[in-house]
């Protein structure tokens, strides 16, 4: 497409870049065939080759910075006079994303090393997990969009395996399953908009229909794939899976949550952003709205650790949705990328609680939720290192300065602010009034974690092994500032480039509402009164009116295609069943006399005619003298009438 | 007179016809063979009374006598070959080329 941009695939960037994109495939690869007594070397080995890949990701990362919007070209196949193309993109975003999602995913292998140990199923784990990256980077890199959509499915099918990967527990199953199903109510949307798109684009090329015109189609089409978005990145009406996926082994969660599946909508939102016309931005914007509002109310009130996160990633994604709806994608992308590191690093901590407490709770033969965190409580001293890291990214969430959150949020209120019409400034009410929000739900998770009275006593709680500690510390030193920019409050930001500062107003305002935030939650900090709203914690019944209309309309509706089957197709087809098998015996008695008789009677006529003839033609000569006069005979009678 | 004539000869023709067809003997063949060459000759005579000034039926009765001889003769002739050859003159058992 773009000739003089591209890159040769064979070129040292090329080969690179195709390298670490194939490592993860390597690493599902090898995970699946090895044998089973060399089980124990598969983490290890799945860490390593990830490793690999990540260093790989750095170098092409170092090679491409700011050279350009390029591609390798690969041609896939030719449908009459259109090449679909293979091509990958790369610039800034998406190799910034391609390292990140490598160095998360290389980390999160790292850290399940330690917190799979005991697993028996191991090797379909980390096969997934290097499956699951790979899938997410073939996201990441593809330009075109049916591609793409190829990859975003086999994210869809990963992450299905991995939730379910307890799939002994019908928790887990149910909640793969419907984590599933959710996404592909949203792929409905997807596919769709894909149609739109080739109908009116003639590509599938994301720069190329980028360009393409303009008109009511880009309306449609945006729309649609904002509809595979909401599935993919759990937006209002579809988030209740990603609370329920929660049930998958805890890396797994970090890998979801920070760089794999639900960024790939925010991902390609800012990816396809040109596309979005202001009539479809302005639905972003209400549904990023009410998104993260119901998410953040909704994390304030539940008990169970991983859920709380999961709410809190919800109600960022709506952050993001937010900021690309104001018109601000680079904005929403930084938030992305700061995002990334901070959840992981959440989660990873979650997880070392959880695996301490479950290592407490083996040892002291008592029964209760380790997730739940009234259980908890009083572990800052037992384990300091996953209070540390947890903190540090707690901080970055709740967007306290020095920390990479706090900038990142800046970003998106700046660009909102500038915006300064109606809508914007509704958008940038609705960004503090979430920023708020966080605030109160992260302290209270800390606060309840680490400081507040044992919710069971006397239990032995052991830091975490090594190999758990390493990648969470990493993660908590990438949740600071400096991974954004070097002076902790402005932005001379090196990931995207602007020469604007920060408003006054804005930092002002965004300390003002974190100040006031941690004094409310400070004040309640022991109060149970406001986690008792079963409305909330419920999150709104959404998942009740799932159930409704599944109840109230789909069985019944399948029943009756049931019954219409049994008693109508059915009938119709035993019928017709009886039909042919009497038209046969008709058939067969016409073949038996009618076509049967015919040709016994030609031979049997054939047959005396032979008789006859054989009969004259016998050897004797006075016969044929016989004969002779005979025909003489009649020749004469004949001859002389 | 002339159609008792034809009679006769029409009579004597049968009797050869029906000698030929009925008799087994290869000798007795021959001489019905003789009875329908004189029944011939008997036709040609009695017609020709019908013409008193030609002679051409005489004539050609008596070629056909002399013709029946030499007919007779190889005839006979090889009746006697193939009775010596065969040890038979049964032309029913003569059936060497139907097999």
């Amino acid at each position: 497409m773009q000739e003089q941009n591209a890159i040769p695939l064979y070129s040292l960037t090329g080969t690179v870049i195709l390298t670490a994109l194939l490592l993860p495939l390597l690493s599902f690869i090898v995970s699946s065939i090895i044998r089973e007594r060399y089980a124990w070397a598969v983490g290890l080995l799945a860490s390593f080759t990830m490793m690999v890949a990540t260093i790989f990701s750095a170098v092409a990362l170092a090679k491409t910075w700011n050279n350009g919007g390029r591609i390798i070209s690969v041609d896939w196949f030719t449908i009459s006079n259109s090449v679909l193309g293979a091509d990958l993109v790369i610039n800034n975003t998406s190799m910034l994303m391609f390292f990140t999602v490598m160095l998360v995913s290389f980390l999160v292998h790292l850290y399940s090393i330690g917190y799979m140990a005991a697993d028996m199923a191991a090797r379909r784990y980390f096969a997934m997990l290097g499956f699951f990256t790979f899938s997410m980077q073939g996201i990441v890199l593809a330009d075109s969009l049916l591609v793409l959509f190829g990859f975003w499915e086999l994210v869809g099918f990963s992450s299905y395996i991995l939730i379910g990967h307890h799939m002994i527990k019908p928790a887990a199953a149910h909640a793969s399953k419907k984590a599933f199903i959710m996404n592909r109510v949203g792929d409905v949307g997807f596919i769709v908009g894909l149609m739109i798109v080739w109908t009116n684009a003639q590509s599938f090329d994301v720069a190329l229909i980028n360009q393409v015109g303009n008109g009511d189609w880009r309306t449609a089409a945006s729309l649609c794939i904002f509809c595979g978005v909401i599935g993919k990145s759990a937006q209002f009406p579809l988030f209740s899976w990603l609370p329920d996926a929660m049930e998958g082994p805890t890396p797994v969660s970090a890998l979801i949550h920070a760089a794999t599946m639900v960024a790939a909508g925010v991902y390609l939102l800012v990816r396809v952003f040109p596309l979005f016309t202001p009539a479809s931005l302005q639905v972003v914007g209400v549904i990023g709205v009410i998104t993260a509002l119901i998410a953040a109310l909704s994390a304030i009130t539940q008990h169970d650790i991983k859920k709380i996160l999961a709410y809190s990633t919800i109600s960022q994604l709506g952050l993001m949705m937010t900021a690309i709806a104001a018109g601000a994608p680079e904005a929403a992308f930084l938030h992305l990328f700061t995002h990334a590191f901070f959840k992981a690093c959440l989660f990873l901590s979650a997880g070392s609680v959880i695996f301490a407490m479950h290592q407490a709770q083996q040892q002291s033969h008592l029964h209760f939720d380790v997730q739940d965190i009234r259980n908890l409580g009083g572990l800052s001293h037992k384990l300091p290192i996953t209070m540390v890291a947890f903190c540090v990214s707690a901080a970055s969430l709740a967007g306290v300065p020095f920390f990479a959150g706090f900038l990142s949020k800046e970003v998106i209120l700046t660009d909102v602010w500038k915006r300064s019409n109606g809508f914007s400034q509704f958008l940038f009410f609705a960004i503090l009034l979430i920023s708020f929000l966080t605030v109160l739900y992260t302290f209270r998770l800390i606060w309840r974690t680490f400081f507040a009275a044992p919710g069971v006593a006397g239990l032995s709680v052991r830091e975490s092994p090594l190999v758990m500690r390493i990648p969470i510390t990493i993660l908590a030193f990438a949740s600071l500032w400096t991974i954004v920019s070097l002076n902790p409050f402005d932005f001379d930001v090196w990931v995207i480039q602007r020469d604007a500062r920060i408003p006054l107003i804005v930092t002002v305002s965004s300390i003002v509402v974190l100040l006031a935030a941690i004094l409310v939650a400070w004040l309640f900090r022991n109060s149970q009164r406001r986690t008792n709203s079963t409305l909330l914690e419920n999150v709104f019944n959404i998942d009740r009116g799932y159930r409704f209309v599944y109840n109230r309309s789909l069985i019944p509706a399948a029943a009756m295609a049931g019954y219409i089957d049994k008693k109508i197709i059915d009938r119709f087809l035993h019928l017709n069943a009886f039909g042919h098998v009497t038209l046969a015996h008709v058939i067969q008695w016409i073949d038996a006399n009618v076509i049967d008789g015919a040709v016994s009677l030609t031979t049997g006529i054939v047959r005396s005619g032979g008789f006859f003839v054989r009969k004259i033609q016998g050897g004797k000569v006075q016969v044929y003298v016989f004969w002779a006069i005979f025909a003489i005979i009649i020749f004469l009678i004949w001859a002389l009438n | 007179m002339e159609v008792q004539l034809l009679y006769l000869g029409a009579l004597l023709f049968c009797v050869g016809l029906a000698i030929i067809i009925i008799k087994r003997s290869a000798i007795m063949m021959l001489i019905g063979i003789e009875l329908l060459l004189n029944a011939a000759n008997l036709n040609l005579v009695a017609l020709n009374k019908l013409h008193p000034q030609a002679i051409d039926g005489q004539m050609f009765a008596l070629f056909v006598i002399i013709v029946a001889v030499s007919e007779t003769a190889v005839g006979l002739a090889i009746v006697m070959f193939v009775y010596r050859h065969h040890q038979t003159s049964v032309p029913d058992q003569l059936n060497e080329l139907k097999d």
